[in-house]
């Protein structure tokens, strides 16, 4: 089954297949997500949501089917280039943050940063800008260890907003928090959506999230259905 | 290459980048203290040839004299012929020669140990003028003595007396304090060359056991390149005789009968077995450290860092724990170093290089030269040490980074 194929979109997963072993864990699947547009994808544990989220940005690669992103198709891409393209086009947010436990909040802000060429001050610049936005501003030189859930996950999304990315791949970013933190993190990214005009693809298993996006798509058994 | 992130990293890891860095540091300690340690037995083997300013020792062994009165060789220092030796001077390597004849001189009331010496020469017993206590050195085309200062306290003999040795009588000039002297080619008397070749040419208990020419020796000492010295003790012995005694900086390491003096390949060896020790540990200690890493590693290339960029990151981690562990280990060495170098060894000086005839008091005691361990690390030494650790750190870091990177970041990052 498919869903939401479009011609005109900023991102777009054709006959997308993947499977371990035996195991069929993506079936066939073909989605899409227009510039600007807050895509969620939702279903059960287990269903292949985030392997499909894995093989639209570029972590994973499909045994079958086509992945365009900007009008690229970064299923033919080397390894190399492909960790180039997420660094220029790609954002991620994470359910347990991975920030790097060594760095302080405006260095793992940074990180993408870290191989271009760039100064010390330049990078700096632009992490603290980002984290003023997400209300972090008293926090810039904290180690992970000394933030909280919610501070963590607006660290990772201020992260995954330096390279001003035109898609932002979300894996149950609320799943760690309480939901109140969570919701203010749903709060972030609609906020983003709205107003930077950043593409979201979010996967999470909790359809009330979902209420806010522009685009619903469910999952079941590795398939999308309608 | 962030080097703040990689500081970071080192800083905040610190337990497993010390653990590295030990371990490896001790491997390189070892290595450089084995070497230096050796390296010292070398030096301290050369002592005994090099206070007569020499490198090698050249006697020939002979017959017992029949009977011990009047003027006789040692039997283990008997003709060498004046032909040989100027065969010997042309030899590659040799830098220089010195001349001497040792005597025993057995007179009715007296025995003498009489060295007859050159009295300018920078090779061999002429160097003992800088042991003089009193009065002064031989001169040039006189005919006098020196004599050995516990002799002339025993004897009573002063400077400005008259000593008459074989009936050959020699004024003293001065008193030669041997303690301070080298342990071979030392005498009670030492007189000029040409007198000791005058006397031993004429001595019936000389030409009976060797004959003599006035030009000959028994004592041959030879300056000589060092990397030369071993095939010039091979040709020595083609010249002189296959029996001859060559008195080389080899020869006495064989003495010392260290572990250490015994060969360069033990030294290689543990060496060796040190290094390969420390750089497990380091690895294991580093690799430890890397797998714990691996979601760490899956972020960075999630955003965006490519293959080059993980192994330049880690390879960088990895070259700077490895040099400190070398800069801690030529530390931990130089004090190691210096702890040693208060060690004495005592290096044997062989029964037929020493003068003393065995029948007289004190004659058959085996005698040693002794001195501080001259353990010191050389400036290249050091380097080596330093160098190697961050070769270390370069392959370890380059293969443990292409092992890590090669990780997928979807499967290490995905959620529990």
């Amino acid at each position: 089954m498919n869903s939401g194929m479009n011609n005109g979109a900023l991102l777009s997963g054709k006959g997308l297949s993947k499977q371990y072993g035996d195991l069929k864990v993506v079936k066939d699947v073909s989605v899409s997500v227009k510039a600007g547009e807050f895509v969620c994808l939702v279903g059960k544990s287990g269903c292949g949501k985030t392997t499909l989220l894995s093989l639209l940005s570029g972590l994973e690669r499909p045994n079958d089917g086509q992945v365009m992103l900007d009008g690229k198709d970064i299923t033919k891409a080397t390894e190399d280039e492909l960790a180039l393209f997420r660094r220029k086009n790609v954002g991620f947010i994470f359910q347990s943050f991975n920030l790097i436990p060594t760095l302080s909040a405006w260095e793992n802000v940074a990180l993408p940063l870290f191989p271009m060429a760039m100064t010390e001050q330049e990078r700096k610049r632009r992490a603290l800008e980002l984290l003023e936005k997400m209300e972090l501003g008293h926090r810039t030189e904290h180690l992970p260890s000394a933030l909280s859930g919610g501070e963590k996950q607006r660290v990772a999304i201020a992260r995954a907003l330096i390279n001003h990315p035109k898609v932002i791949f979300a894996d149950e970013p609320t799943g760690n928090l309480d939901s109140a933190t969570g919701d203010a993190i749903m709060a972030i990214l609609n906020r983003l959506h709205k107003e930077e005009g950043v593409g979201i693809l979010m996967v999470t298993h909790e359809v009330e999230l979902a209420k806010t996006v522009d685009r619903l798509i469910r999952m079941q058994d590795g398939e999308v259905i309608l | 290459m962030s080097l703040h992130y990689l500081l970071n990293e080192l800083y905040y890891q610190r337990r497993r980048t010390l653990a590295a860095i030990v371990g490896l540091s001790i491997g390189i300690a070892l290595l450089i203290v084995l070497n230096a340690l050796s390296s010292a037995y070398r030096q301290a083997a050369r002592a005994p040839l090099a206070e007569i300013g020499a490198d090698v020792t050249v006697q020939r062994p002979g017959d017992v004299p029949k009977d011990l009165a009047g003027v006789v060789f040692p039997c283990s220092a008997v003709t060498i012929r004046d032909d040989q030796v100027k065969k010997i001077s042309g030899l590659p390597g040799v830098r220089g020669i010195g001349k001497a004849v040792l005597l025993w001189v057995f007179d009715p009331n007296r025995a003498w140990i009489v060295l007859g010496v050159e009295q300018q020469n920078n090779v061999g017993p002429a160097v003992l003028r800088s042991a003089v206590t009193d009065g002064r050195f031989l001169e040039e085309g006189k005919s006098e003595a020196l004599v050995e200062v516990g002799y002339a306290r025993q004897f009573n003999i002063k400077v400005g007396d008259s000593i008459t040795i074989a009936k050959n009588t020699f004024p003293v000039v001065g008193l030669l304090d041997a303690s301070r002297a080298a342990k071979i080619a030392v005498g009670n008397v030492y007189i000029p060359l040409t007198e000791a070749q005058k006397m031993a040419a004429s001595s019936a208990g000389v030409q009976s056991v060797s004959p003599f020419n006035p030009a000959d020796i028994n004592l041959l000492f030879i300056k000589a390149d060092q990397e030369q010295i071993t095939g010039l003790a091979a040709s020595l012995k083609t010249i002189v005789d296959k029996k001859a005694t060559i008195g080389t900086p080899d020869s006495f390491l064989k003495l010392l009968g260290s572990l250490f003096a015994l060969s360069d390949k033990f030294t290689m060896a543990a060496s060796l077995i040190a290094i390969i020790v420390a750089v497990l540990i380091a690895f294991k200690t580093m690799a430890g450290n890397i797998a714990e890493r691996a979601r760490e590693i899956g972020v960075l290339k999630a955003v965006g860092w490519t293959n080059r960029n993980v192994v330049s990151q880690l390879l960088a981690e990895s070259v700077i724990q490895c040099f400190l562990a070398g800069v801690l280990g030529l530390v931990i060495a130089i004090v190691a170093a210096y702890g040693l170098s208060f060690m004495r060894v005592n290096i044997p000086i062989p029964w037929d290089m020493a003068p003393t005839p065995h029948f007289l008091p004190g004659g058959g005691d085996q005698i040693f030269k002794t001195l501080r361990l001259p353990v010191h690390i050389p400036f290249m030494l050091a380097c080596f040490g330093i160098l190697l650790s961050v070769v270390i750190g370069g392959v370890t870091g380059a293969l443990l980074g292409r092992s890590i990177s090669k990780i997928k970041p979807s499967e290490v990052l995905r959620h529990e």
